[in-house]
């Protein structure tokens, strides 16, 4: 066989299977591959950045149902994620946003490869000249440069920093005109449309607490669920508005569909942001009892009782659980 | 008393690297012939003192020195009192001196062989970088301070100076109960530390050279080989750690994108840079200035990754203030980058190389394509750490920066590397004819498309893990197939074997052909990781005693829940009996292990390790007999540990064999 007959065979043995290979992976997607791509695009609710197609918890397990029925009834990928995002916020999606502070986080690998091209390109047409020769900077003309291009990205990040913190002040003004101090006259229903209208705002994350709250204590878990969710993914809030939303959360995953692991999971993630927070440690007690683990729950009300600088209103919340929990009284 | 002797080391070693750093500098500048031995043997003896009188005191439980009051118990059972040395930050610091001080050794043995100013100048900079640990370790890292109020387990406060009166605990706190639990992380540490601290010596010849204005050749050569050696050990201290965590931490994964793997794997990506990189210089005389960038930013990526694990930085940003060694680790880092940069760009016309590339499509040019992805590869994973941190410092905004992110980024990069891997090594030096490139890749690129079209058919059809098929058998093939040629070639002429002449070439270029076996390591770690990332399944299961369930082919029963009092440990699981597909039976033992003084279990899975794959069970919650498990199905998982083993291996025979040339070959001269 000539060279040139065996690179022909070569070349159409590598097309022929080249092109099995992407009909095998890319043909038709099953029902199953389909929800289990969408279930790696959803973060679980619960867990701490895990999708839910990994995850074993029952919210995500909820969750993987969910999507399967709607692949089964034809929806496209766009409809349910657009559902999942209504229902649960923009921060189940596991990427990080496109849009905002992390914008940089995408652009600056691509920054970087590009300009890496680009390097490689001026190298190619200007190669270090031999020392001596009349091109060749002197080390001093190098230094200077080096210098100024040091200040001169420094400049750009300082630049690009303070643009950023000032744009976050412009949006505070345009914040719609509901004040926090008479959130109480405002009913849910127009706090959620505040809310919705103002997503991105960097200061929503206490309204949204307060709403929250709000829902909970009306007994409407469903609906306090995804408030509490944007407060603990978002970027914006406080740590102290993600411990509180945190424990908001672990009360309600634990009261309203009985999961204590997961609900001590979420306080633990509060006594993360917050070590030794009073009211996560009580509300850990509070739920251990509730649960009926009567011995730890007096562990950990004991262990905070101990603690010296323990507020006198906390003292006396904690010591009537405790002598509820020494009496084995359920809980109320 | 112990608390004195190991103070005296640190300072015995302080002295001894201060002493290295002016009088290495002296020969360095050819004024004066002095001794550099005696330093030398100070530093060293000053560290093997200071950490013998750490495992001293943790055999006697001298609980009278506060890191022991702190993470020892008089329950912690052997290895792990060993371990417990480096397991907190002085003593890992402790340990990080005595590794440093025997890099020095292995710099100072080359330069009593082959005086020369270079040497001379490499030493100063260890001993500069020796002054600056064991410096941390009498200020804001003292390992040997004495506990002067105790608690009752632990210690409340305690004084720099060993002959304050010592208020010792009756019993310590013992380690991280996470620490205690297998024995990978007693190895763990001190590989990963041999690999870091290791990237201090290519640093210290690349450093030297430009303070004494001699680039060239020599440098070079010794930056690459100590290069080889440090990043043998970090690949080795990754594979371990990815290992343990798979092992003991109950969540079947082994590598999570965790700020503390992070500092670990950029530094490795960058050396990896260098060790291809350092190849074109040498036998092309290009990229000298790239190769003194990489061979910096290494080290200062090691500073930054200490900085990052031992600051606390990456808990909160809040923790910053707690400890002076952040500040201390940060202004050392500034010190490192701005002082390197400053003096390459002053040598800047020295470094310079001449050549110009005659063509990209040549070794050389698949070198340039595999720097540019490693060092992306490298800034993906820097930004990735770096941002949420930076952005809360500046603005207080908090953003988690997820696995997500990373595999997004690093997915296509690392097939593109793994491409490379298949071509470069077929691809001739200095422009390549492309008809032979062809010539060598076709068959390889037929045999990896038909291994991928046999894939699809039979096992999945996940494009990851058909792609991984394709590329990694397209590499074996690419690698196998210039075997082959050369080995041909060679039988043709001798008329020995095939195989004994396949033997005789690789022999003959024993550097090349690690460099390759490290290759095929990379193959098998990116089969592994797609396998596992693609091809597992999970499910958890709530089971009481008798329960049976079965799980992709296995069947398990709940025989009965145990309790189990060893030594330093208490254990509580249940036992499980298992039949796998193929009928034969096992017995799974998940479990949560308790250790005094701390109050949190640890949960540590059982896995059944098959060649097929592994079956990996973890014990969620345990109540009243009623057991909550995750059982999980990781296919062929050993493929992954041997790969990276294998990585490592290839490493570290490179490294030999380089010492064997060394020997063989005169050394090039270097003025003087």
């Amino acid at each position: 066989m000539s060279e040139r007959a065996r690179n022909l065979v070569y070349i159409a043995l590598i097309v022929a299977l080249a092109a099995t290979v992407a009909v095998l992976i890319a043909g038709n997607p099953t029902e199953e591959d389909r929800v289990a791509r969408l279930g790696g695009s959803i973060m679980c609710p619960v867990c701490q950045g895990e999708a839910i197609a990994d995850s074993p918890s029952d919210m995500a397990r909820d969750m993987m149902d969910l999507i399967e029925e709607r692949v089964a009834q034809g929806a496209t990928d766009r409809q349910i994620i657009d559902e999942l995002t209504a229902a649960y916020g923009q921060n189940i999606l596991l990427d990080p946003p496109v849009s905002g502070p992390t914008l940089v986080l995408w652009l600056a690998p691509a920054g970087a490869l590009l300009a890496g091209v680009g390097v490689i390109a001026w190298w190619r047409r200007h190669p270090g000249a031999p020392e001596g020769s009349p091109s060749a900077p002197s080390s001093r003309t190098r230094t200077a440069v080096g210098a100024l291009i040091l200040i001169g990205s420094l400049a750009a990040v300082l630049v690009a920093v303070t643009s950023y913190l000032q744009e976050r002040d412009d949006t505070t003004s345009g914040l719609a005109d509901v004040q926090v101090d008479d959130l109480d006259e405002v009913s849910n229903e127009t706090l959620e449309a505040v809310i919705a209208a103002n997503q991105e705002h960097p200061q929503i994350s206490g309204m949204r607490l307060a709403l929250a709250d709000r829902y909970r204590e009306e007994g409407d878990y469903r609906a306090a669920f995804p408030h509490y969710f944007a407060v603990v993914e978002s970027e914006t809030s406080a740590a102290p508005e993600k411990v509180a939303a945190l424990a908001g959360l672990a009360w309600i995953t634990w009261d309203g569909n009985g999961e204590l692991d997961t609900a001590l999971g979420l306080l633990d993630r509060a006594l993360e942001i917050q070590p030794g927070s009073v009211p996560v440690r009580f509300l850990e007690g509070r739920i251990l009892h509730c649960a009926g683990r009567s011995d730890q729950s007096e562990r950990v009300l004991e262990d905070l009782l101990a603690e010296p600088t323990l507020p006198s209103d906390w003292e006396d919340a904690v010591t009537s659980e405790l002598a509820a929990v020494e009496a084995r009284e359920a809980c109320a | 008393m112990l608390a004195f002797l190991g103070s005296a080391g640190v300072a015995v070693a302080l002295v001894g690297a201060s002493l290295l750093v002016v009088r290495s500098t002296r020969v360095a500048r050819g004024i004066g012939g002095a001794d550099l031995g005696g330093p030398v043997k100070l530093v060293v003896a000053g560290a093997v003192v200071a950490m013998a009188a750490m495992q001293i005191a943790l055999t006697l439980d001298d609980f009278s020195i506060a890191y022991l009051a702190n993470n020892h118990a008089m329950s912690t059972p052997f290895p792990f009192d060993v371990a417990t040395a480096w397991a907190a930050l002085e003593g890992s610091i402790l340990l990080w001196g005595m590794i440093l001080a025997g890099y020095t050794w292995m710099v100072f043995t080359a330069y009593r062989k082959a005086p020369d100013r270079l040497g001379a100048a490499a030493l100063a900079v260890m001993g500069a970088v020796a002054v600056f640990f064991f410096g941390l370790m009498i200020t804001v890292a003292n390992p040997f301070e004495v506990c002067v109020t105790a608690a009752e387990r632990g210690c409340l406060a305690s004084s720099p100076f060993p002959w304050a009166f010592a208020d010792a605990p009756v019993d310590g706190r013992g380690p991280n109960p996470l620490l205690q639990n297998h024995i990978f992380m007693a190895i763990h540490p001190p590989l990963l530390y041999l690999g870091y601290v290791g990237l201090t010596a290519p640093f210290a010849y690349a450093i030297g050279a430009l303070a004494i204005s001699v680039p060239g050749p020599e440098w070079l050569r010794r930056s690459q080989r100590s290069t080889l050696l440090a990043w043998s050990f970090l690949s080795l201290g990754i594979v371990i750690g990815g290992w343990w965590a798979y092992e003991v931490l109950s969540w079947g994964g082994y590598w999570a994108w965790d700020p503390v793997e992070n500092a670990s794997f950029m530094p490795w990506l960058v050396a990896t840079a260098f060790l291809h990189s350092a190849l074109v210089q040498q036998r092309r005389g290009m990229l000298q200035a790239w190769n003194f960038v990489l061979v910096i930013s290494a080290f200062a990526l090691t500073i930054l990754g200490t900085f990052i694990t031992r600051s606390g930085t990456i808990a909160s940003v809040h923790s910053f203030t707690q400890s002076a060694i952040g500040p201390t680790l940060l202004g050392f880092l500034v010190l490192v980058l701005v002082g390197s940069f400053t003096l390459l760009a002053q040598r800047g016309h020295l470094v310079a190389s001449a050549p110009r590339i005659e063509s990209l499509v040549s070794r050389e040019g698949t070198f340039l394509a595999n720097n540019l992805l490693l060092t992306v590869f490298a800034f993906v994973v820097l930004i990735g750490t770096m941002f949420p941190i930076i952005l809360e410092a500046i603005t207080g905004t908090r953003v988690g920066v997820r696995g997500p992110f990373f595999n997004r980024l690093s997915v296509p990069l690392s097939f593109l590397l793994l491409l490379l891997v298949g071509i470069g090594p077929v691809t001739p030096w200095a422009g390549a004819d492309p008809g032979l490139i062809w010539k060598r890749i076709r068959g390889p690129l037929v045999a990896g498309l038909a291994a991928g079209v046999l894939v699809a058919m039979t096992v999945t059809r996940n494009g990851w893990v058909v792609l991984a098929v394709v590329l990694g058998i397209f590499v074996v093939g690419s690698i196998g197939g210039i075997l082959f040629e050369q080995a041909e070639r060679r039988r043709s002429k001798t008329g020995a074997g095939l195989l004994a002449s396949a033997g005789k070439v690789v022999k003959g270029d024993a550097r090349f052909w690690s460099g390759q076996l490290s290759h095929v390591g990379v193959v098998l770690v990116a089969l592994g990781i797609s396998f596992a990332a693609n091809l597992s399944q999970h499910q958890e299961v709530v089971m009481a005693e008798g329960d049976r369930v079965t799980f992709a082919g296995h069947t398990i029963t709940y025989q009965a829940p145990f309790q189990q009092d060893v030594p330093g440990k208490t254990s509580t699981g249940v036992r499980l009996e298992v039949i796998r597909p193929d009928g034969s039976q096992v017995t799974l033992e998940p479990r949560h292990n308790f250790f005094p003084g701390q109050p949190n279990g640890v949960a540590t899975p059982a896995v059944d390790t098959r060649a097929s794959g592994d079956l990996y069970v973890m014990l969620i919650t345990l109540e009243g007999g009623v057991a909550t498990l995750e059982l999980d199905t990781s296919p062929l998982m050993w493929v992954l540990w041997l790969g990276g083993l294998t990585v490592a291996a290839g490493g570290f025979l490179s490294y030999r064999n380089r010492r064997q040339e060394r020997t063989l070959v005169p050394r090039e001269t270097v003025g003087v």
